[in-house]
């Protein structure tokens, strides 16, 4: 068995594409495919300069369908495979997501947002929070984990690939330009020496045996006759995604409670937004903060609790209204009203947010 | 024209698309059904296989027609368009008594026919090309004695013009000259016009051109393509 | 007491009959398919990718792993299965369209990268699924749906020449034949060389088969078998395109 790159806990300085990286090693994938794309290059950078030196496999596509499709392929094959997108990229990548959907593989997607639409730029947005969630012909059926910082890309890296596992549903490590590029430190442990058990892959073809004689063959499709079986297909999905939804969905939140403004946002736009409440709520202003860390499913239950409770929800994100459509549909019936502070495909300091509440508190 | 009705009678039903064939052949099988004589409506439409048919089938056979037409269900990938030819389907014209066949579009026209065992030595068949004059690509004579130039082997004509939910006796009636002015031209005969039954009951039994006028319900309504 | 031929053994008796049309080539090529994993005995190791388009309809034809893919990328799947585990041997079977047009970035790239998979592309000069519309591989004057004046080789080109491209792209270790349904031996031998190919680890392996589609074409059994025999062969030539063992003898 090859050795691990991390093992006991240590701090480190890194970017996070390096993150990414290393928590794949450690979550045991087992292969990348990837086209490059910035700003997720360095995704591949250290996974190929890991790959050899950790029993890895690495594979460079002809374009992004070509990754998703090939990374399909891998989780059928029953290895944990993954591959790492943005942009336009993400957009073809959309087909064969949508497969993954349809026959419910555990594909884990890390997404670095860069500006759109169409090329705009390699840098940053939070644009594809739309795609990401309900891209494809489909529904959704899809799990998002929006991060904010280098050791939330590492923790939560880790545990897409366990989610997908066992929920079998694609999964998304939802991340941007700014986080893939920054460097801060992070943690980075062993999961297994903290009791985080490694969810183990199953194959869907090449089982031992020969199928009809040993085993029934492994046959899968995506393509139904009639309306009625396709409908039964995805009511199943449908039972079985609200079922799991209260337990996958998770978020952050602060003082939320007890102020008239919450401020919602998420990803890195979610660190100005803390950084704002903070320090107004040190000054004695009564002001709260949520963040949903899932985008899909989206924390509703909580979400709706604070609705009930505050007047105003401050909506902050680098985008127009993507993640504001997203708060809006669970909050539907709640009292809140909705203030946006949209800035596509920019990044929002915590000075903005700060004077845009105080604005809004008069 | 007059039907002998001790005679067996094959027709095939070509045309346009959304002409009206599917809604023809229906109506043509019920029709004769109704005269106690036995009926296969067989669909050969390859372009929306069973698409047309699926919902009425049952109300079909309950009418005492035998229908050859795939169940969607056992049509794998019919999701994706599909066209696939039942085996059974090509043996039609073995089947005894009156055969239905309502042809799909395309640009092999009544080519389709060459799929059926025994098509081109049927003494029985008769290719009839169902026109819709209110369709843009067969609204003048012109335009229909060049459309029906090009199905291939076609021995009458049917005039099935209507103009949906605003059809009136006029629109039929303006249809009728037209076909039958294609007719002329084209030196083959118009087997009928159609006309839903409240519009048929306005027009007679025959139409401005001496055609005689079969009454329709029109059942693609009901139906999803 | 009626007389059954043989199926071959890695088929699925379950779903057969299978839903071809009547005198559709698919059949054909499944059975020398079906035949040559018999033969080569990896009915337990082999995977098998279909595209959409009629090829979709084979997803359960053999008692072997299969995954009906999307349209053009059944090629990356069965790449992507074959890195993730070499041990198996990994089969995308698709149509023309699928082949040439919607993937044809995965079929250059997959035969320029030499990924060790091997691919059967039937070519019926169509889009059949979809009710016959023009494909790559439609004859110059041929009426399709999209076509409907006969395919203008000014206007939209003449035939791909898949073979010959995936031949010219390919290193050495790669094979590539165009067989015909017409001869199910001959065709069964390329399919067999090509499956070896894979199994000896040498490289890509691509085998174009002609085949037919009455339904599409509007044509009786004579006019079918005339345009397969006759017409098609003006365009694509039936034989090996590049075969390893040979191209290493050359240059002895």
């Amino acid at each position: 068995m090859p050795e691990k790159p991390i093992k006991g806990d240590k701090r480190y300085f890194m970017t996070g594409n390096e993150v990414v990286a290393y928590a794949a090693v450690m979550a045991n994938a087992d292969i990348m495919y990837g086209y490059p794309i910035t700003p997720q290059n360095e995704i591949m950078h250290y996974w190929t300069r890991m790959a050899p030196k950790y029993g890895k496999e690495f594979l460079q596509t002809e374009d992004e369908l070509s990754a998703g499709f090939t990374t399909v392929g891998g989780v059928l094959a029953g290895r944990k495979a993954f591959t790492a997108t943005a942009g336009p990229g993400n957009t073809l990548m959309q087909e064969p997501i949508s497969m993954a959907e349809a026959m419910r593989l555990p594909i884990v997607v890390a997404v670095q947002q860069r500006g759109g639409p169409s090329t705009a730029t390699v840098i940053y947005s939070q644009q594809e929070v739309t795609l990401t969630t309900f891209g494809g012909n489909g529904e959704g059926f899809r799990i998002v984990y929006s991060t904010a910082t280098h050791q939330e890309l590492y923790d939560y890296t880790i545990k897409a690939f366990n989610t997908a596992w066992k929920y079998r549903f694609p999964t998304f490590i939802l991340g941007d330009g700014y986080q893939a590029k920054m460097r801060e430190s992070l943690t980075m442990y062993d999961p297994e020496s903290r009791g985080i058990e490694l969810v183990s892959p199953e194959a869907y073809v090449g089982m031992p045996g020969t199928p009809g004689i040993d085993r029934p063959p492994g046959q899968y499709r995506n393509t139904y006759n009639v309306e009625e079986e396709l409908y039964e297909v995805l009511q199943q999905y449908q039972k079985e995604y609200d079922a799991i939804a209260p337990e996958v969905a998770e978020f952050e939140s602060l003082g939320a409670e007890d102020s008239d403004l919450v401020v919602v946002s998420h990803g890195v736009v979610s660190r100005a937004a803390k950084e704002a409440v903070m320090e107004l709520r040190e000054a004695g202003v009564k002001v709260g903060y949520f963040r949903p860390i899932t985008l899909r499913p989206m924390p509703e239950k909580q979400l709706r609790e604070v609705a009930n409770k505050a007047k105003t929800l401050l909506i902050a994100e680098s985008a127009i209204g993507q993640l504001a459509r997203l708060v809006k549909d669970s909050i539907y019936g709640c009292g809140a009203g909705i203030i946006p502070l949209f800035k596509p495909g920019a990044g929002i300091t915590a000075e903005e947010i700060s004077a845009k509440i105080k604005s809004v508190l008069g | 024209m007059r039907l002998n009705i001790s005679s067996r009678i094959v027709e095939a039903y070509v045309g346009e698309y959304a002409s009206g064939k599917s809604e023809v052949a229906v109506n043509r099988a019920l029709m004769l059904s109704r005269l106690g004589r036995t009926v296969t409506l067989v669909d050969l439409d390859i372009v929306e296989p069973c698409y047309t048919l699926r919902p009425i089938k049952l109300e079909l056979i309950a009418a005492g027609i035998q229908v050859l037409a795939w169940e969607t269900r056992d049509t794998e990938g019919l999701g994706e368009a599909g066209n696939v030819i039942r085996a059974e389907n090509r043996w039609a014209l073995k089947r005894p008594g009156d055969i239905i066949l309502d042809i799909g579009y395309g640009v092999g026209g009544s080519r389709t026919l060459n799929l059926l065992e025994g098509a081109g030595t049927d003494p029985d068949l008769r290719v009839v090309a169902v026109i819709n004059a209110s369709r843009p690509m067969t609204a003048s004579i012109e335009d229909i004695t060049g459309y029906v130039g090009e199905l291939g082997n076609v021995n009458m004509l049917i005039n099935n013009t209507h103009l949906g939910d605003e059809t009136t006796a006029d629109i039929v009636q303006e249809g009728a000259r037209l076909v039958s002015g294609a007719s002329v031209i084209l030196d083959m005969p118009v087997l009928a016009t159609t006309a839903a039954e409240e519009i048929a009951a306005i027009i007679g039994p025959k139409d401005c051109a001496g055609n005689q006028v079969w009454a329709i319900k029109r059942y693609m309504p009901q139906t999803f393509w | 007491m009626s007389v059954q031929l043989a199926m071959p053994k890695s088929w699925r008796v379950d779903t057969k009959p299978h839903k071809f049309c009547p005198g559709c080539g698919h059949g054909l090529v499944l059975k020398a398919l079906g035949e040559a994993i018999d033969e080569l005995g990896i009915q337990d190791k082999a995977v098998y990718g279909c595209d959409i388009g009629c090829s979709l309809l084979s997803w359960d034809f053999f008692n072997i792993d299969a995954i009906q893919t999307h349209h053009g990328r059944t090629t990356p799947v069965i790449t992507g299965i074959k890195r993730a585990n070499p041990e198996v041997i990994g089969i995308a079977y698709m149509g023309d369209g699928g082949g040439y047009a919607i993937g044809s970035q995965h079929l250059v790239n997959a035969a320029a990268r030499n990924e060790k998979i091997t691919l059967i592309l039937v070519n019926n000069t169509q889009y059949g699924m979809t009710g016959g519309q023009m494909a790559p591989t439609t004859m110059p004057g041929q009426k399709t749906e999209t076509s409907p004046y006969g395919r203008d080789p000014e206007k939209t080109g003449y035939p791909t020449q898949g073979p010959e491209m995936v031949a010219a792209i390919t290193q050495e270790g790669a094979y590539v034949a165009r067989g015909t349904v017409a001869n199910p031996k001959q065709m069964k031998g390329f399919i067999k060389k090509a499956l070896e190919n894979q199994i000896n680890g040498r490289g890509f392996s691509f085998v174009e088969i002609l085949s037919t589609c009455p339904t599409n074409w509007r044509t009786n059994a004579e006019d079918t078998w005339k345009f397969l025999e006759k017409d098609m062969t003006k365009y694509f030539k039936v034989g090996e395109i590049k075969v390893p063992e040979s191209r290493h003898e050359e240059g002895k």
